[in-house]
C-alpha cells in the first residue's frame, strides 16, 4: 500500500502518530457505528464525513493554485480529456457532483458554446442568399441562446468550494446555463431520469459510501445517459510507482505547507489516493450500480483514470 | 375561543419560525431553472419554492431548506421543520398556556 522505505524517520513518526490516532478513532468509533477510513486512518463514517468537510474547508481558497502546483499544471490536462471524451453537444444537461471551484462546468459551457458557434456560422456560410433580416435573426439567436439550451448544474457538500466556485465564475464571466446546489452525492436532491451526463472529477474519492454515490448517479441520469469519472488512481510500473510515491509523500505535503499552510490536509489527500480502489475495482462497483459498458481509461500511465459508465 | 386562541398560536409559530430562518433567506432569489431538476433529497418528492421566506418546501414531510445567496442547500440536517414540533422557543411555551 504505502510508501515503504521512504524518509524513513518522519514516516516511522507518522506511522505511530496514525497507529494512536488509529486507536483512539477505534475506541470512539466502537460508539459511532461503521468503520472506515480517513487517509490512513480509522474512523466512525460521521467522523470520515467531518474531516473531509474540514479539509475541504480548509483548501478551498488556494485549491486552484495547490492543484497547479501539486500536478505541475497537468490536471489542467486531464480536465479537457474528460470533457472531451464527452463530447457534448448543445442542448446537453451535465450535473458536476463534486464539482466545488467549477473547473468541469466552465470547460463543459466553453465546449458547448464554441460548437454552438460553429454551428450558426455553417449555417450562415451555407445560405449564401440571406437577407439582412434572416441573418441578423441569426446573430440574435446565438445572443439569446449561445449555449442552444445546454445547463450545467454543480452540486457539492461543501459550502467554501461552492463560494470560491461563484466567485470564480463571476469573475471569468460565466453566467448563462450555469447553477450551484449545495447538496451530498450520497443523497442527491434531484429528480430520477434528468441528466444526460453526470461527472464527478477528483471527487469520488472522498465521498465515504461510493456504493451510495453511485447508485444516486445512476437514479439521476436518463436512459442512455453517461457516468463520467475522473480520479486518481493505481500506477502498475514498479519503477513510476516508486517516483510516484516519492513525489506524494516528500513533495506535496511540503507545498501544501507552503502555499495553503496546511500539512495535514494535504497528507490525507494523498494518503486518500493510496485507498482508493484501483481501475477494476472501480470498474466493478460501477457495474455494481446498474451501469453498462463499463470502461477506464489510464491517463499518465495510471495516475488518474477515466472511468465511464452508461445508463441503458 | 380557544379555537380562536390556536389561531393565533399557531400564526406566531409560522410567523417566528419564518423570521428565523427567513433572516437567512433573504438576498439572491433561487434560479428559475433550477427548479425543474431539485427535489427533496431525502423522500426524493417535488418541492414548493416560497419567494417571501426564499426557501424550498417539502410539504409533506414538513421541511424547509434554505437558499442562501442564490444557493439552495439540500442537506437534509440543515433543513428547518415548518411543522409544528416541541418548540425551543420561549415565547411560544407562554402561549401554549392556551392551546390544548
Amino acid at each position: 500500500m504505502a510508501a515503504a522505505g521512504l524518509g524513513p524517520a518522519r514516516l516511522f513518526l507518522g506511522r505511530r502518530r496514525g497507529a494512536m490516532r488509529a486507536l483512539l478513532g477505534l475506541a470512539r468509533g466502537l460508539a459511532s457505528g461503521p468503520q472506515t477510513h480517513f487517509g490512513f486512518q480509522n474512523v466512525s463514517e460521521e467522523e470520515r464525513r467531518e474531516k473531509i468537510y474540514q479539509v475541504f474547508e480548509n483548501v478551498a481558497e488556494k485549491y486552484d493554485v495547490m492543484n497547479d502546483s501539486m500536478t505541475l499544471g497537468i490536471h489542467r490536462v486531464w480536465k479537457d480529456i474528460l470533457v472531451h471524451k464527452m463530447n457534448p453537444s448543445p442542448g446537453t444537461l451535465l450535473v458536476d457532483v463534486a464539482g466545488g471551484t467549477g473547473d468541469i462546468a466552465f470547460r463543459f459551457i466553453n465546449y458547448v458554446h464554441s460548437i454552438r458557434e460553429r454551428q450558426l456560422q455553417q449555417k450562415l456560410k451555407r445560405h449564401q442568399n440571406l437577407s439582412w433580416q434572416e441573418i441578423s435573426k441569426s446573430y440574435e439567436e446565438e445572443k439569446v441562446k449561445p449555449l442552444g439550451d445546454s445547463q450545467v448544474v454543480v452540486c457539492d457538500i461543501n459550502k467554501e468550494m461552492l463560494k470560491v466556485g461563484k466567485q470564480r465564475a463571476q469573475h471569468l464571466g460565466y453566467s448563462e446555463g450555469l447553477s450551484w446546489v449545495l447538496g451530498n452525492a450520497e443523497e442527491l436532491p434531484f429528480d430520477d431520469d434528468k441528466f444526460d451526463v453526470y461527472t464527478i472529477a477528483f471527487g469520488i474519492r472522498n465521498v465515504t459510501r461510493i456504493d451510495l454515490a453511485l447508485q444516486e448517479a445512476y437514479r439521476v441520469l436518463k436512459p442512455g445517459g453517461r457516468f463520467l469519472c475522473l480520479e486518481f488512481s493505481h500506477v502498475s510500473n514498479p519503477l513510476l510507482s516508486r517516483l510516484y510515491d516519492l513525489y506524494s509523500f516528500q513533495v506535496i505535503p511540503v507545498l501544501g505547507e507552503i502555499i495553503a499552510g496546511d500539512w495535514k490536509s494535504y497528507q490525507y489527500l494523498v494518503e486518500s489516493i493510496r485507498r482508493f480502489p484501483p481501475q477494476e475495482e472501480l470498474k466493478e462497483m460501477i457495474e455494481d450500480a446498474g451501469f453498462f459498458k463499463v470502461d477506464y481509461q489510464n491517463l499518465s500511465s495510471g495516475i488518474v483514470a477515466i472511468h465511464s459508465g452508461f445508463k441503458l | 375561543m380557544l379555537r380562536g386562541g390556536r389561531g393565533a398560536v399557531a400564526a406566531l409559530r409560522r410567523a417566528a419560525g419564518s423570521r428565523g430562518a427567513g433572516g437567512q433567506g433573504r438576498g439572491q432569489a433561487l434560479e428559475p431553472s433550477l427548479l425543474r431538476f431539485l427535489v427533496c433529497p431525502l423522500s426524493k418528492r417535488p418541492l414548493r419554492y416560497d419567494e417571501s421566506t426564499n426557501e424550498l418546501i417539502n410539504e409533506e414531510l414538513g421541511i424547509a431548506y434554505p437558499v442562501i445567496d442564490g444557493i439552495p442547500n439540500m442537506i437534509p440536517e440543515a433543513a428547518r421543520t415548518t411543522r409544528k414540533k416541541p418548540p425551543a422557543d420561549e415565547q411560544q411555551f407562554t402561549l401554549t398556556g392556551c392551546y390544548s
